[in-house]
């Protein structure tokens, strides 16, 4: 059963005047149970999905979708409160910026404490509660691996260490038993072994707890070891998704084989000193976007239909829009 | 902790040490007879002379003679006053607090009216609301504090005879000197008409309050706006709203800590523009508070009183700013000792 399902999302941006398409028709399916990859170049707009999904984005911009739901609830016709009620009870996030997402003036075991909703007490009355929520508050930090618990709770965000504080944000993101967790690139500027660790605990609580995951990041070699599903974004238009496996043996879309070869460790016959590939040129900005195709102006399979916008198709499970597919050299 | 005490106090003893140097350097800079300027006392018969100058240690070198000034200072024995010839200890003991009672009554208002309009303004940013306040904030901000009060005097006193045109209490009624704050004072007495007498003083404090509070108000409000706007578009704060919170709750439990306690300093610091205004004030509501004290001093060029005057009004605002300083640093936590902590 899918949790998310996403169909032609688009998000326009008030630029100086005029409305730019910052989400282009971006397609997103999430299982129940899955761990779903979203990856992209910095500046693709993978945050902007993931506060589009749970509505923290400003008043002021235009957020349209031909289908927006979670588990069949219309996520954007139904209430502010409606939603954030339903964002508070199955989704949680996490965030991109550890320590600029806690506040700074109350400790840690405040804040892991306000979080956990009054429907996981039984005990309805003030004092057992208080006592009862402390209870799982410590238990929710031994979950992710936070041995010294009342050192934590008393300290401030600015007191410990970044990956000690991203898995404090996992435990705050388990608190309310979620049914998905959004992780919005968790493991940013971490150094290996910190980052092995957060990345090991996400896969053991979605084997364990069921819990599907979106993770986003651009960081590949964590991802395709753990994740089912992946999703490529490229400036705004999902290029490609499909089965991790899949799209790791046989990408289809020009993109998706260049993210693929800027890794060294996908290519294991990469010679020593060879120059490693990319994609010339960057992320163009939202001032100056190509029309059509947005990957146009630095894909080396570039044609002139390209300047219009490529239609989604489909092998199988595998979703690309390109008008000129890598598969199409073999036949 | 310990540190930042002995920190605190180092500067103040510093700061103090440097004002009271100054207040005895304008006794040589002031023109006329050192001696004079120093004690206060004019008629020169020749034993008394001799006396003052031993005491003064005049024929010593300068920082014996500040060594001396000190300790005159610290016995408070500050000299006589030219016009009057009372001891200026006492005469600066007499009008400090109601200036001080002043000031603080007003500093309240400021804080308690600048402070929710700064968080309304901030919080309905961008719209019909902020704007007005904005609006109304510039027109505070850009009245003159005495113009202010003559104009308040003009309708509330005069034309409409709500309020008291002068002083601090109707003269029908005789208060004794505990604390020299009035409203205590009346508190503590044993006045029969107590709640009447109350009253009056009350009605003799609104419109120089008002006058002085209007500019402050605006100023506050300003400093909440800006800040309430910055902490709301923080990133903890978009975290709560994504973490399912409403926004009373993002409000009251992110929302007005982090916004306060940045600006608090700031907002302590307005004390100081507000007690020069409260002086200007005094002088219109005929308040018997320092400033109008000084202020006369000044016009009689009564030289002992504006040395005295000056430092005891600079090291209130030493002292004062110097605590609420300290009290913030003791209480933010992101300014704690920063430790590690290895989970």
């Amino acid at each position: 059963m899918n949790l998310l399902d996403i169909k032609n999302l688009t998000l326009e941006i008030d630029v100086a005047g005029q409305w730019v398409k910052a989400l282009d028709k971006v397609n997103l399916v999430i299982f129940e149970g899955q761990i779903h990859a979203l990856v992209g170049e910095s500046g693709s707009g993978k945050s902007l999905i993931v506060k589009a999904i749970v509505g923290a984005l400003p008043q002021r911009w235009r957020i349209t979708a031909d289908r927006m739901t979670w588990r069949g609830q219309n996520l954007l016709t139904m209430s502010a409160s409606a939603r954030r009620d339903l964002i508070r009870n199955d989704i949680s996030v996490i965030f991109q910026n550890p320590k600029g997402s806690l506040d700074p003036l109350l400790t840690l075991g405040e804040q892991l404490k306000e979080i956990i909703p009054d429907s996981s007490c039984e005990a309805k009355w003030f004092w057992p509660s208080r006592s009862e929520k402390q209870r799982l508050a410590i238990e929710l930090l031994h979950r992710v691996g936070i041995k010294d618990h009342d050192l934590c709770m008393r300290s401030y965000p600015h007191q410990i260490s970044n990956d000690v504080c991203q898995k404090f944000m996992i435990a705050m993101a388990l608190a309310s038993e979620p049914k998905l967790i959004i992780a919005d690139d968790p493991t940013r500027g971490m150094e290996i072994t910190a980052k092995s660790q957060i990345l090991k605990l996400l896969t053991r609580v979605n084997q364990v707890r069921k819990l599907s995951i979106l993770f986003v990041s651009h960081d590949l070699l964590a991802i395709s070891s753990m994740a089912h599903y992946m999703t490529v974004l490229y400036c705004g238009q999902s290029v490609e998704s499909g089965n991790m496996l899949q799209l790791k043996k046989r990408a289809l879309h020009p993109y998706t084989q260049a993210l693929l070869d800027s890794a060294p460790s996908f290519r294991k016959d990469l010679p020593p000193k060879s120059t490693l590939s990319s994609l010339d040129g960057t992320i163009p900005t939202l001032q100056h976007l190509p029309t059509g195709c947005r990957l146009g102006p630095r894909c080396p399979r570039a044609r002139r239909e390209c300047v219009v916008v490529p239609a989604v198709r489909r092998v199988h499970e595998h979703y690309y829009s390109c008008h000129f597919p890598l598969h199409w050299d073999k036949i | 902790m310990n540190k930042v005490l002995l920190r605190y106090t180092n500067l103040v003893v510093l700061t103090l040490l440097v004002l009271s140097f100054f207040s005895f350097m304008l006794a040589y800079l002031f023109p006329g007879d050192v001696l004079a300027n120093l004690s206060g006392v004019q008629q020169h018969d020749p034993a008394n002379l001799e006396q003052l100058k031993a005491r003064y240690q005049l024929d010593s070198n300068i920082f014996v003679q500040y060594w001396y000034y000190l300790m005159d200072l610290y016995r408070g024995d500050w000299g006589q006053s030219f016009s009057s010839g009372l001891p200026l200890y006492e005469e600066v003991a007499r009008t400090l607090p109601a200036s001080i009672e002043l000031s603080t009554y007003a500093l309240l208002v400021s804080f308690a009216v600048g402070l929710p309009l700064g968080f309304i303004a901030g919080l309905r940013h961008h719209r019909n609301t902020d704007y007005a306040l904005l609006s109304m904030s510039v027109l505070g901000y850009s009245i003159p504090v005495f113009w202010l009060a003559m104009i308040l005097i003009l309708t509330f006193a005069l034309q409409l005879g709500w309020f008291p045109l002068s002083g601090r209490i109707s003269l029908l009624y005789e208060i004794p000197r505990v604390s020299g704050f009035i409203l205590l004072d009346i508190v503590w007495s044993d006045v029969s008409n107590k709640s009447e007498v109350l009253l009056d003083a009350f009605r003799h404090l609104i419109l120089p309050t008002l006058s002085i509070a209007a500019f402050t108000t605006t100023v506050i409000l300003r400093i909440t706006r800006r800040s309430v706007i910055e902490t709301m578009n923080s990133d903890y704060i978009q975290a709560a709203y994504a973490r399912g919170l409403n926004a009373r709750q993002v409000l009251f439990r992110h929302g007005i800590r982090n916004a306060i306690m940045p600006i608090l300093p700031l907002l302590a610091m307005q004390f100081t523009t507000l007690l020069t205004n409260a002086m200007i004030v005094e002088v219109i509501f005929s308040w018997p508070g320092i400033g109008n004290w000084l202020i006369q001093a000044i016009y009689q060029r009564d030289f002992p009183a504006i040395r005295v005057g000056m430092l005891a009004v600079s090291a209130l605002v030493v002292i004062f700013t110097m605590t609420i300083d300290l009290g913030i640093r003791l209480i933010d936590p992101k300014k704690s000792k920063v430790e590690r902590v290895a989970i």
